[in-house]
């Protein structure tokens, strides 16, 4: 297969097709037209990145250059966006996007202009290897699905909205150019380039959030910009102040440099530093929480395989340039302390996509914990935690999306007893939330092999990481347990059993995806066999599983996920089956003898005999784990991590 | 694992049950003659077992029953890979399933004495989750491995390098036996209660299914302590004999307490300790080294 395509053409149609088929939504605008162009053009997309799969695995990775040509226009639009960001800047009156922005604009030209010599060239530009191969299966095959479910979804979103005019075509551009341009951050090898997707995924998600265009969505916009500008401004001194140690712009001479000094281990840590604001780590989680007030499939896109996912894909490539430092296990700690306390706070929180968000932060401290600990093992995990979430992740947001569409709540107290009324719906989700949960689902796997991983005293601090992964799972299972409890709970009397209007795009789209985490997850072996371990062997890193009979067995532990597979569906679906219950079995739920059994539903005899109808409400433990009292103490206690993480680059 | 040993595994696996009912059984005798009383005869658990195994089930919703299989299902496959020697970090994840199979079973019907149980059931797992795992990790220092048979091919007891730990696993067993100053979400005697939270709307063959897991989980957290003295085995029973005995007094001799002071007491003592002993094994660089 790999003869049918050439390299060059697999490349363009993966990063600049996705360039060309936005523009023309743009242009063309009718949603007739958009609908066909964008099913064809992510049908393309998932294809060529299967194919590049398949080529990579043939002849190993590749080292690509565009001409000489291409480097200057990626100049120029390096050029046209920050000048767009400056103007943004102005326009809104917002002194940190125009200090941001302004600063990139002064160290990029000096940086090209005056610091790098005109001959200097980064060789190869592109590098794609297994990593960049598996980002771009996520990115194309699940932000493919899920701008596939945005096609229905927006159009109830705009009916909703009672636009006069439809906005649709903006609102698509941004996400497929979105596609293309994480394809481009993830194969490319000059930081250079690296640079100029990151700037273009930044704008992207600029624009999807304010999509709305109301005060709130305007604002959270603008404060996504300018912690991502952060992070960018972070990127280009970085890069000023590798080349001044260095003399090399391309990641691939990396590996391996960060035990040299601390005048190379500085810009690998304001790499990271760059990789944690797009990640939305402690203390800039503020952005992604403001980002839900898009519509859904943005936000879905955003967590599960764009934006944010390019920033642990930073922090995870540059690990063995920082392998063996301490830099590596103060970002084990970071990873690790933010995994902790975004899962505790999750726990007070009752908007279903505030629990989302907090639990992708969450997540991605668990990765870049992982990147941090730097072990065979730890990076295998990370592999199979970017992929494995991600699938969950786009699964809980879509679903979510459309459960705020039947509903008109995001709440999840508003979701109690929704098994009954949106049976498809709700199952999706409970199974969604339990792949994120539960043995022997991918996320679990990932978890149990970074608890293994993180247990090994690969640092003095291992128990202080390890305690922190301890105590996030155990947060973890408290908020998606009490939310499916929500959904579930259920009376046996009247239940008002509603036609669920389906819309077609949406519910195949939420089915492929579900399907895939569950089948991913039971196939994890020959994923780690095809895909992980060759992934982590051109990083450098060691085999860190052996697979016989489809059994993970690491140095320290065996998971054993078809077994597991095979007893605990049993053990659910045996008794879902075989249960019968008589109509004469059926009781009222007890309520201390004073039913009343005149009422719809619970109803007890309150004061004067009067019927009250149970109410029952979720606990949020607002007063112990909630924002209020937390979020300044988790920041500066993050803020502080990061400072000793820099400072530590010094010691 | 040779066939003798499968064989001892498996009949350790049926027998679960059997011991599990007994020691609840001295639990209550014991209970009962510290508070004075006579107290049932040993066999009184089966007695009940069966007693409200032949009763007719009264059913709030389908869902709830169906939870209260699972909960006993997968409380099984925790325990059965226990005997033989498999992951423990796996062994508490799938323990975890099954703990949040009960709290669904709770949550599945719209019952308000049902849901405060449950809530309260998750603050537990809240409570217990950290340590046992960061007690596996703890283990794993000592044998360098998280698989059971490393505790046994370890060839030395590893209480004396683990003295805090079995400490703040004694915190998790309590929360797991439900005893009293831990039992915040169903108390194991009802002593305390009438409406008995997490347990609320089950009745007849589903709460003779509870009591049975019940047992299973006991024999399984009083396993993990026999591993702390693995070489000789019977010393590790004995010594989690003990340890039950001691639960039951500290049962009798203390009351319920919030469910805000459970939580700070597991993570506080129960995960400093553990911490402290990670170090303290670190520094005398005791640990496997890989």
């Amino acid at each position: 297969m790999g003869l049918i395509m050439g390299v060059e053409t697999l490349i363009a149609v993966l990063v600049i097709m996705p360039f060309a088929a936005a523009l023309l939504t743009l242009v063309v605008k009718d949603a007739r037209i958009i609908k066909p162009l964008v099913i064809a053009s992510i049908s393309v997309l998932m294809v060529a990145s299967v194919l590049l799969l398949i080529r990579v695995l043939e002849s190993g990775p590749i080292a690509f250059s565009p001409g000489n040509l291409w480097d200057i226009l990626i100049l120029v639009l390096d050029f046209v966006l920050l000048a767009y960001f400056l103007y943004i800047g102005f326009t809104s009156r917002h002194p940190l996007i125009l200090t941001l922005a302004g600063a990139q604009a002064v160290m990029l030209p000096v940086l090209k202009f005056y610091i790098l010599p005109s001959t200097a060239k980064v060789d190869p530009v592109l590098y794609i290897d297994l990593l960049s191969v598996i980002m771009a299966l996520v990115i194309s095959i699940i932000g493919g699905l899920i701008i596939i479910y945005a096609l229905d979804y927006m159009r109830d979103h705009e009916a909703h909205l009672k636009l006069d005019k439809t906005r649709q075509h903006i609102f698509f551009f941004f996400m497929i150019a979105f596609l293309g341009a994480m394809n481009g951050l993830v194969f490319a090898n000059s930081l250079l380039w690296l640079f100029f997707f990151w700037e273009v995924t930044t704008l992207c998600s600029f624009h999807l959030i304010r999509h709305d265009l109301n005060a709130e969505a305007i604002r959270n916009a603008l404060r996504a910009l300018w912690m991502n500008l952060l992070g960018g401004a972070a990127l280009v001194l970085g890069m000023i102040l590798l080349w001044q140690a260095s003399e090399t712009l391309a990641i691939q001479q990396l590996m391996g440099l960060g035990t040299v000094g601390a005048a190379l281990l500085l810009p690998i840590a304001l790499f990271c530093f760059t990789g944690f604001t797009k990640a939305a780590q402690v203390p800039f989680q503020s952005w992604l929480l403001g980002a839900m007030v898009a519509p859904t499939p943005v936000s879905a896109l955003l967590h599960s395989s764009t934006m944010v996912k390019a920033g642990v894909y930073l922090v995870l490539r540059l690990a063995p340039a920082y392998e063996g430092t301490q830099l590596s296990v103060a970002i084990a700690i970071f990873g690790a302390f933010v995994f902790m306390v975004t899962s505790v706070v999750a726990i007070s929180q009752n908007n279903a996509k505030r629990v989302l968000a907090y639990s992708t932060v969450s997540n991605l401290g668990l990765i870049i914990c992982c990147a941090g600990i730097n072990s065979d093992l730890a990076i295998a995990a990370a592999i199979a935690l970017i992929v494995f979430h991600a699938v969950s992740k786009a699964v809980l947001f879509l679903v979510v999306g459309s459960i705020e569409q039947r509903i008109e709540s995001r709440d999840i107290e508003d979701m109690e007893g929704l098994v009954a009324k949106l049976p498809l719906l709700s199952g999706m989700a409970i199974l969604g939330m339990v792949t994120m949960l539960f043995v022997p689902f991918g996320v679990l796997f990932g978890k149990w092999a970074s608890i293994q991983a993180a247990a090994v005293p690969f640092s003095a601090w291992f128990p202080l990481v390890v305690g922190l992964l301890a105590i996030g799972s155990a947060t973890t299972m408290v908020y998606w347990t009490k939310w499916i409890g929500r959904m579930i709970s259920v009376v046996s009397f009247n239940r008002d059993a509603k036609v669920e209007p389906k819309s077609f795009l949406s519910y195949t789209t939420i089915l492929l995806m579900v399907a895939g985490a569950v089948v991913l997850s039971v196939f994890v072996a020959p994923l780690v066999n095809i895909l992980i371990t060759p992934a982590e062997s051109t990083m450098g890193y060691a085999k860190a599983f052996e697979t016989a009979g489809w059994h993970l067995r690491s140095d320290w532990g065996l998971f054993t996920p078809w077994p597991l597979f095979i007893a605990i569906t049993l053990a659910l679906l045996l008794p879902a089956l075989l249960i019968r219950v008589r109509g004469d079995q059926y009781r009222e739920p007890y309520l201390c003898g004073a039913n009343d059994p005149s009422g719809v539903g619970p109803t007890f005899h309150s004061i004067a005999d009067q019927g009250v109808a149970v109410r029952t409400g979720g606990a949020y433990w607002e007063a112990l784990f909630g924002e209020r009292g937390l979020t300044n103490w988790i920041n500066g206690a993050a803020l502080l991590l990061l400072v000793v993480l820099f400072v530590g680059v010094f010691v | 694992m040779s066939s003798g040993e499968l064989g001892l595994a498996m009949a350790a696996f049926m027998l679960a049950p059997v011991v599990g009912g007994l020691l609840t059984g001295i639990d209550r005798k014991l209970s009962a003659r510290m508070q004075g009383r006579i107290g049932p005869p040993i066999l009184q658990p089966f007695y009940d077992f069966f007693k409200l195994w032949g009763k007719d089930t009264l059913v709030t919703t389908r869902e709830n029953l169906i939870w209260a299989w699972g909960y006993l299902l997968l409380t099984m496959v925790a325990v059965f890979m226990f005997f033989f020697q498999q992951d423990l970090l796996i062994i508490f994840f799938v323990l975890a399933f099954a703990g949040a199979c009960l709290i669904f079973g709770a949550f599945s019907v719209r019952a308000p004495y049902s849901h405060l149980g449950a809530h309260r059931e998750i603050l537990q797992m809240l409570a217990y989750e950290p340590i046992l795992l960061l007690a596996a990790v703890a283990v794993f220092l000592k044998t360098g491995t998280f698989m059971i048979t490393g505790v046994f091919e370890f060839g030395e007891p590893l209480l004396p390098y683990l003295p805090l730990t079995f400490v703040a696993i004694l915190i998790a067993l309590g929360i797991k036996m439900r005893k009293s100053p831990f039992d915040i979400s169903a108390c194991e005697h009802a002593h305390q209660e009438i409406v008995r939270g997490v347990y609320t709307e089950y009745s007849g063959r589903h709460l003779a299914l509870i009591t049975l897991t019940h047992w299973f989980e006991i024999v399984l957290i009083l396993g993990f302590i026999t591993l702390f003295w693995a070489q000789p085995l019977w010393i590790g029973l004995l010594i989690a004999l003990g340890v039950f005995v001691l639960e039951l007094i500290i049962d009798n001799i203390s009351a319920r307490l919030k469910w805000s002071w459970m939580l700070g007491v597991s993570w506080v003592v129960g995960i400093g300790f553990i911490i402290a002993n990670m170090v303290l094994i670190y520094c005398a660089g005791g640990f496997i080294r890989v």
